[in-house]
């Protein structure tokens, strides 16, 4: 196995040589693709490995995106909503629902192909997306297998099993391509199961490398779970990805597992070639609350108190937002985004310490935040000019409770929400001060969030309205009503000269764009 | 984001005469850790059990079964692979819309509309999926209600843990109760309404009380109802007569009065033993 750090810089040269030339196609999407991806592609889950999701894009600004409108809508007839990020490379879009891949014209959203999975008895909670490499999309199925497609046509190139879907794993995750190396992993918290993180050969489909997050199912007074169900992030300088894993099981309650749970809600860094664990850093020590620590672990390069850093900055579902050095794992800044009651402050490492008197108990226990958290999958962005992350959050209470009667296998335990409004924060991240609030409602809203380079932040709200913000302080610019549930972030890319931006909202995709010019009509055909 | 919460069923429902028909069937979903099965007879006083079992139609264990697969598949994610209750979705093993379903009336009704406020989507089934989910619920709250001892979930018993004298003193002092709320006026027999952990969730916050707005238009017209609607751009209110009206909000003045929000502030203040000493209070107000 080469060092990927090696071919990274070749492939880079190659491709400096040939950008001018290069025609871009799916075949063509190699490291230095997803490294530094075209204005005119959307390679991957994040765009781009960072995680910012932030885009250079200034054509639709802050003046004119008001006059935004549809370009085209597409319907995929379904009762489920789009959790996903579409990736676009050439043209084409694909994007998925849980047992579904689409591929679609993103000129015209007309269907080029649908991919409909064997039925299946796993949970169908959601799927996050398809991610491309050299001719081949790789998804993840409700059921846990990772398989290799023909993006020309939706066909199966091969099918390996990740996790067993019949002891309880599902999968949701879009995977992290870096090299040859198909990263993913499972999920399953109704289940006492082993988390880990796979390495798959992009080629072959053979297993290369795993890291477990948690000792073997079995042993005793050990937490099971820590499962990476989210796409993590990569820096090539480092060659190190970043990944946040999941809540321990039980999930509720914590006796049989004494201790910190290590590395269940963590953040790791793993060499892609080999799996081997460079550093952790632990969100929610010993979580009782279905805390899971795999929101995105976005990767920043900048100040920080005047020092420049490679950074990596995490609003956790625990209600903390934590800045850490993504060379070491050393903690750079702790603060909390919202009303957060469960901790006694913050250790010397700048990790939380849990108050055992808000463990689940008999007779119930109130929490902030709820069992959904202050924050969860959905997206946050981070915007380089003004240094803002922004983050959905959803200051919330529930009460918790435990007691024997409900064992030591999966929840064990039940909570119940009991108020939660959802609000974009706009953290700054050398403070962790929040520079401004926009209230999105009462309840919980899941759209998360995109950041434009001309100043633009595009979410959205409780009721269902997209939303285009003022970066620079929260003011909106722009609405429309979606008639739904919006439970994906928007994804933004050039087509035709053209900024596009890529919105969802229940089972419908909209496409929108600035007005041009009427069409002529006058037609070439032949 | 929970719509209805099943109470604690022991008085819930008159005891019926005729005998009950229980179908036997163990419902045997790809990972069934522990399935216990259904209880011959109900032992005369266990803890967790709610006297006799619902009254509904038989289902088939084909219909059961495949109501099974459909359940993990768009249910189980909110609530919880054996109904139990998980993510965001209440416990339907506790919920009285099942016991009182007899055939799908209810529970089909709840799947094709969803509950869309409270974040449960509509489900496009074909009829027969419905019934065969309706079954696959029946079953595991039959089989929930059967169980011995081992009975999960919150209990009216888990909840005795507060001292009244304390939580009268919290009401009267610094829970600040006492300013809206009085013991023999709009809490009377409040006990007697709701028991256990419905009786909690209210007193935590009644997230089915509605408010009221006053809208002032730039005619200088002032109308007042329930509030219907309400986001950034847009207020609705329903009048008196039932009718719906609506106004972009940078073009009117108005005004929310929503008193029960009052609650919001005291979750930050609230120790466990102020919320336990106010239940054992407010259990007292029969």
């Amino acid at each position: 196995m080469t060092s990927l750090r090696n071919t990274s810089l070749l492939t880079l040269a190659a491709a400096a040589i040939l950008a001018c030339t290069r025609l871009s196609s799916a075949q063509n999407v190699d490291a230095a693709w997803l490294t530094h991806p075209p204005a005119d592609s959307w390679p991957a889950y994040h765009g781009d490995y960072s995680g910012k999701r932030h885009s250079e894009l200034t054509e639709i600004t802050p003046q004119n995106v008001k006059d935004l409108s549809p370009a085209w809508i597409f319907q995929t007839n379904q009762s489920l909503e789009i959790k996903a990020t579409p990736i676009l490379v050439d043209g084409i879009l694909y994007f998925t629902l849980p047992d579904n891949i689409w591929a679609i014209d993103a000129r015209t959203g007309h269907q080029l192909w649908r991919y409909t999975a064997p039925p299946n008895k796993a949970f169908h909670i959601g799927q996050r997306g398809v991610s491309i490499y050299k001719g081949s999309l790789y998804y993840m199925s409700s059921d846990a297998h990772l398989l290799s497609l023909d993006p020309k046509n939706g066909k199966v190139r091969w099918d390996v099993e990740v996790a067993d879907a019949s002891k309880g794993h599902w999968a949701t995750m879009a995977p992290l391509i870096v090299g040859n190396h198909v990263l993913v992993g499972a999920s399953g918290d109704f289940d006492n199961l082993q988390g880990f993180i796979r390495s798959i050969d992009a080629e072959t489909g053979k297993t290369q490398w795993q890291w477990d997050a948690t000792p073997p199912v079995g042993t005793a007074k050990k937490a099971t779970g820590g499962s990476a169900w989210m796409t993590g992030t990569y820096d090539p300088d480092l060659n190190l990805v970043y990944w946040g894993t999941g809540n321990p099981t039980p999930v509720l309650t914590g006796a049989p597992r004494p201790g910190d749970n290590l590395y269940t809600c963590s953040i790791v860094a793993l060499n892609p070639e080999t799996g081997k664990l460079a550093w952790a850093f632990q969100p929610s020590p010993h979580d009782t609350h279905d805390w899971d620590a795999v929101e995105t672990p976005v990767l920043v390069d900048g100040d920080f108190h005047g020092q420049p850093r490679k950074m990596l900055m995490q609003a956790s579902r625990n209600g903390y937002f934590f800045v850490l050095d993504r060379a070491t794992g050393k903690s750079l800044l702790t603060t909390t985004f919202g009303p957060v009651n469960w901790s006694k402050g913050i250790d010397k490492n700048g990790q939380p310490i849990p108050n055992p008197e808000k463990e689940p108990a008999p007779d119930g226990r109130i929490i902030a935040p709820d069992e959904g958290g202050l924050t969860n999958y959905r997206s946050p962005s981070f915007d380089p000019k003004t240094g803002l992350f922004l983050v959905n959050a959803s200051p919330s209470f529930s009460i918790y409770f435990a007691k024997p009667a409900d064992g030591t296998y999966g929840w064990a335990g039940a909570d119940y929400g009991v108020w939660s409004k959802s609000v974009l924060e706009a953290i700054d991240y050398q403070t962790g001060k929040i520079r401004w609030s926009h209230e999105l409602g009462d309840g919980r809203s899941g759209a998360g969030v995109m950041t434009t380079a001309s100043g633009l932040t595009f979410t959205g709200d409780v009721a269902g309205n997209f939303l285009a913000l003022d970066t620079s302080d929260g003011k909106t610019l722009w609405h429309m009503g979606s008639g739904g549930h919006i439970s994906s972030p928007s994804i933004t890319y050039e087509l035709d000269g053209h900024q596009y931006v890529l919105t969802s909202s229940g089972g419908v995709l909209f496409a929108w764009t600035l007005p041009r010019a009427p069409h002529s009509g006058t037609h070439q055909a032949e | 984001m929970t719509f209805f919460r099943g109470t604690n069923l022991r008085k819930s429902f008159l005891a019926l005469a005729t005998p009950v028909a229980l179908s036997a069937a163990i419902v045997a979903f790809g990972h069934a850790q522990n399935a216990t099965p259904a209880a011959a007879a109900r032992p005369r006083s266990t803890v967790g059990s709610q006297g006799p079992l619902p009254v509904h139609e038989v289902f088939t264990k084909a219909s059961i079964d495949s109501g099974g697969t459909l359940f993990q598949q768009n249910c189980a994610f909110c609530h919880g692979k054996d109904a139990g209750g998980g993510e965001s979705g209440p416990d339907l093993t506790r919920s009285k819309l099942v016991t009182s379903d007899k055939n799908g009336e209810a529970i089909g009704a709840v799947i094709k509309s969803g509950r869309v406020e409270k974040g449960m989507p509509r489900f496009t089934l074909p009829d027969t999926d419905v019934m065969n989910l309706v079954a696959f619920v029946h079953s595991q709250q039959d089989k929930a209600m059967s169980q011995t001892g081992v009975r999960k979930g919150v209990d009216v018993s888990d909840l005795q843990t507060g001292n009244v004298e304390a939580g009268k003193a919290y009401f009267n002092g610094a829970g600040t109760c006492s300013t809206c709320h009085s013991p023999t006026g709009n809490l009377a027999g409040i006990a007697s309404k709701y028991e256990g952990l419905k009786l909690e969730e209210q007193m935590l916050y009644p997230s089915d009380a509605k408010a009221k707005v006053t809208v002032t238009t730039s005619a200088r017209k002032t109308l007042t109802g329930q509030l219907s609607y309400i986001d950034e751009f847009t207020v609705g209110l329903t009048d008196s007569d039932g009718i719906y009206h609506s106004w972009p909000t940078d073009n009117v003045r108005y005004k929310v009065d929503a008193p029960f929000k009052a609650h919001v502030a005291l979750f930050d203040k609230y120790t466990d033993a102020d919320i336990h000493n106010l239940m054992a209070y407010l259990q007292t107000l029969r």
